[in-house]
């Protein structure tokens, strides 16, 4: 094996620092919050919230991995995230069928009754 | 390792900006699985294969399904122009999402993460299922927490379905006007 | 020693009329003219009980003494509620109560047939009982306590008939006047209370020797307290209120504003002798104030054409004798003179209202010739007048005498003359009155047709007729090598410690200084006699001769313009000024408030735009800055608040 090879190999075999895989996740929740904020479709606006809880989950688990004390406890906390979002899609979009139903449309904008 | 990472990370962040740009719902809904499959990735890169395992099943698998099932029975896929799919509060939306993410990023980068390294995660379901009910060493409250959620996804069952009755009289739904 | 029946006996006294007061205040409506019968029964008991403890005093030669405990605060010191019944104390609660039954007896026909009947009786004997509770009081806070029920009492009788306003305004403007001097006189309590701890007038005397109170301290307060009896007993310069304070029933001008309330005050100088004793400057003061009142106020009744009026004024004077033999040191005299005082002051009072009754006017221009037509009353009221004079032997010389004879023999020679000259004074003023009363021809249509009073009223004033003459007989001096001393001078004695103090010689009665003070007295009568018996066009003739004399004396001196410019306008235009300012300013400020609130709410209305995105919007904001307000530095902090700020500005104009 020739040194520069085994040199570029083992630069690419660093472990990844945890910041990494943080980052990866505050990026992630903030393009999940841009979409959640900024779309007109309320099932867009779902698939945005389910990117925002991924991305907390990511984060879990990539703590469960790098804290020496936790004892893998995050990721058993992310199974009963992906539990609660998997609930919470079921009933949100039973209530986005519910609204349709009534206004015929899915558009956020036209649901506005509480305004002033 | 880091070749990995970083063609993970790349298909989870264009995925998840896909999902926010797109103009067609069920490409948004295609690219929103393609974004859970990149976190999947990244739950195997962490020691937990179990989980990743999940995921795949619940994400990719069910939810997936689900809001395509929402897309189908509720509107027409295609539109023309962005304007008719974005806010007009996109410039505000934009900068408190850009805000927050730096915001976040720079807690994280000023950590001090000394002292941590990968390896501590629950390496088989057995580790994962001692972990889950609260058995062996780990916290003893995911026992309870472990059955709360399990009632939790009964009453989601039966509220959605209470939720999205349909009431005796109405018609069966026409398409949406244009 | 007193046995517990004996002290019930004795604080029934006041307590008695105070039942009544309460029986009368609930039931009045039912009982009517019958609340006579209930109010007399109570006081002539209060009487009964009174001689009772006269006699005792009298046989035992102590005085009754004993006291329960009210408030007791532990280190803040205690308050005992008590009796106690001296010589002197046992005189005042027998006056009271027999003036008090006379003027009630009176009261049934005077006041027959008026509106409030019941009511009337019932505020009356509240007013006896706050006066017994005064004289029997031991302390500072007790006296206090009844004083201002006095002052309560006399307020409400002032304003009996409150329909008309100038009996209103009349009792408002006393019960202001005597707030002057209460206030100086809580003042006073209040500083001896400090520098003595205790408000007993024994225990702030015994202080006062041990000198725990001392110089200046001590003689500002004991003046304090000489302001307060000023107010009560209406001297200068807080007199201007007895005179206006005649819009009350006639019956009730006889019990307070001469026997009773008004001599509250000369009884409050002389229940704390032992602590004005160690005081010479306040003595001083005292005894000038006095004199000067008595010649101020003879001189403002020269003028007066409503009877009442002249009788008022005649009372400031008569206080005003009092206080100066208080001041010099005669303190059985002041208090033999009061005593006296009571008895022809109260009648011509009743003679007054005599008058009043039968004619339904006070005016003296207005009467005439009524000596044929009220004959009980004319020679009740001549010998009022001649005891008021001060003629031998009739009761009011001996007291005057003693007044005159002291002040003279104890170097006070301004003060001498003062009370000369008013001697002279009180002669001519009181006879003007008779003399255009009762003598020449009625000069009115009701002057002709008025007849005698009835029987329930002229009874009392023969009664008090006769005490006005042997009232005084009790203490006539020493004469030609009889018994020392009068009974009186044994029975209301200084206490040994102030005889010392003052350290005054007795003397022999002068029979120079009394014909001196006889004959002004005659000087007087005559006077009267002549400009308004034999030539009634002088007086008037004098009267317009020296018109601003009599304008500046009919005027009171002025006091009242005086009294009005200084003080009461000020104090309206302040009450109108503190008006608007709680108008303007306060209620302004508070409309603000609510106005304010709701225009902002009105802006803020526009946040509610309906739609769920942007609440998810201001949410995320929030976070941002909750989390940057934690967690970042300052530059930073700054500019990310400025930046998200901005953000939910735009955000909220982007809406609309």
């Amino acid at each position: 094996m020739p040194p520069q090879a085994q040199q570029l190999l083992d630069a690419l075999n660093q472990t990844i620092p945890l910041e990494g895989y943080l980052i990866v996740g505050a990026i992630m929740f903030a393009i999940g919050a841009y979409g959640a904020l900024v779309r007109r479709n309320a099932v867009v606006v779902f698939m945005c919230i389910e990117l925002m809880i991924n991305a907390v989950n990511l984060s879990l688990v990539a703590f469960s991995d790098y804290l020496p004390d936790a004892g893998g406890a995050g990721a058993g906390y992310a199974v009963l995230v992906i539990a609660v979002a998997a609930a919470e899609v079921a009933v949100g979009l039973a209530v986005v069928l519910a609204v349709y139903r009534s206004r015929k449309t899915v558009n956020v904008d036209e649901v506005n009754l509480m305004k002033w | 390792m880091i070749l990995a990472f970083a063609f993970l990370a790349g298909m989870t962040l264009v995925s998840a900006l896909g999902v926010v740009l797109s103009r067609n719902v069920v490409h948004s809904a295609l690219f929103m699985s393609g974004s859970f499959l990149g976190i999947a990735g990244f739950f195997v890169m962490l020691n937990a294969p179990a989980l990743a395992a999940f995921q795949v099943l619940i994400y990719v698998g069910a939810v997936t399904v689900v809001i395509l099932f929402g897309i189908m029975f509720t509107q027409r896929p295609q539109v023309r122009r962005y304007r008719t799919i974005i806010q007009r509060q996109h410039w505000p939306g934009f900068f408190v999402a850009v805000g927050i993410g730096a915001f976040l990023a720079y807690i994280v980068a000023i950590a001090d993460w000394t002292g941590t390294g990968p390896g501590n995660g629950p390496r088989g379901v057995d580790a994962l299922g001692n972990i889950l009910l609260g058995v062996n060493g780990a916290p003893p409250i995911f026992g309870l927490l472990f059955e709360v959620a399990s009632v939790l996804l009964l009453v989601a069952i039966v509220a959605a379905i209470v939720v999205s009755r349909r009431k005796t009289g109405e018609g069966v739904d026409r398409g949406v006007e244009e | 020693m007193i046995s517990v029946g004996q002290q019930l006996i004795v604080a029934a006294i006041p307590v008695l009329p105070a039942l009544v007061f309460v029986v009368l205040a609930l039931f009045g409506r039912y009982l009517r003219e019958s609340a006579q019968f209930v109010a007399i029964f109570g006081i002539a008991t209060s009487l009964v009980f009174s001689v009772f403890s006269l006699y005792f005093v009298i046989r035992t030669q102590t005085p009754i003494d004993f006291a329960v405990d009210w408030i007791d605060l532990g280190a803040g010191g205690a308050f005992p509620m008590g009796v106690y019944v001296d010589g002197l104390a046992a005189v005042m609660l027998v006056v009271v109560c027999f003036v008090s039954l006379m003027i009630q007896l009176y009261s049934g026909g005077f006041m027959q047939g008026d509106k409030r009947f019941a009511w009337y009786y019932a505020v009356l004997n509240l007013f006896t009982a706050s006066m017994l509770g005064l004289v029997v009081a031991p302390n500072f806070i007790e006296l206090y306590v009844f004083w201002e029920l006095v002052g309560l009492c006399s307020y409400l009788l002032i304003g009996h008939w409150f329909e008309r306003p100038s009996a209103a305004r009349a009792a408002q403007k006393a019960f202001v006047v005597t707030r002057v001097g209460d206030a100086a006189l809580f003042i006073g309590i209040i500083m001896f209370w400090r520098a003595t701890g205790t408000t007993s007038f024994q225990g702030i005397s015994d202080a006062a020797q041990a000198g725990f109170i001392g110089g200046s301290l001590f003689t500002t307060a004991v003046i304090l307290v000489f302001v307060g009896a000023v107010g009560k007993s209406a001297q200068f310069p807080l007199h201007v209120w007895l005179p206006d304070a005649m819009e009350g029933p006639t019956p009730v001008s006889a019990l307070i504003h001469a026997a009773t309330m008004v001599a509250a005050g000369v009884y409050l100088v002389a229940r704390t002798y032992d602590i004005f004793v160690q005081s010479p400057a306040a003595m001083l003061v005292v005894a000038y104030i006095g004199g000067f009142t008595a010649l101020m106020a003879a001189t403002m009744a020269v003028t007066k054409k409503d009877i009442k009026r002249v009788i008022a004024y005649s009372t400031v004077s008569q206080l005003g004798y009092m206080m100066l033999a208080l001041g010099i040191g005669s303190y059985t005299a002041g208090i033999f003179h009061l005593y006296n005082h009571a008895f022809f002051k109260a009648l011509l009072f009743l003679g007054a209202g005599s008058i009043i009754y039968a004619m339904n006017s006070y005016n003296l221009t207005e009467m005439g010739g009524l000596r044929r037509r009220m004959p009980v009353t004319f020679w009740t009221m001549v010998v009022a007048g001649l005891s008021l004079a001060g003629i031998f032997p009739l009761s009011g010389f001996w007291s005057k005498d003693a007044i005159l004879a002291a002040s003279f023999e104890e170097h006070f020679y301004v003060l001498y003359a003062m009370a000369l000259l008013t001697v002279f004074l009180t002669a001519f003023y009181i006879f003007r009155a008779i003399f255009m009363a009762f003598t020449g021809e009625p000069r009115t249509e009701g002057a002709r047709e008025a007849t005698e009073s009835p029987g329930i009223m002229t009874g009392p004033m023969v009664l008090l007729a006769l005490l006005s003459v042997v009232s005084g007989w009790v203490g006539i001096p020493a004469l030609l090598g009889t018994e020392e001393g009068g009974f009186f001078e044994r029975l209301v004695q200084l206490s040994p410690f102030a005889d010392e103090t003052l350290a005054l010689e007795g003397h022999e009665f002068s029979y120079v200084l009394a014909i001196i003070s006889i004959a002004a007295a005659l000087l007087g009568i005559g006077l009267a006699y002549f400009l308004y018996v034999r030539e009634p066009e002088r007086a008037a003739g004098l009267a317009r001769r020296f018109a601003p004399v009599y304008a500046f004396l009919d005027r009171g001196w002025y006091f009242d313009a005086l009294y009005d410019v200084v003080f009461v306008r000020p104090a309206l235009a302040l009450g109108r000024g503190v008006r608007e300012f709680d108008r303007r300013a306060l209620g302004g400020f508070v409309s603000g408030v609510g106005s304010g609130t709701s225009g902002l709410g009105e802006r803020l209305r526009r946040l509610q735009t309906g739609g769920a995105q942007n609440y998810a919007l201001f949410i995320l904001v929030s976070v941002l800055v909750i989390g940057v307000i934690v967690g970042a530095q300052y530059t930073f902090l700054v500019v990310a608040l400025i930046a998200l700020i901005t953000l939910v500005t735009v955000a909220v104009g982007a809406r609309l």
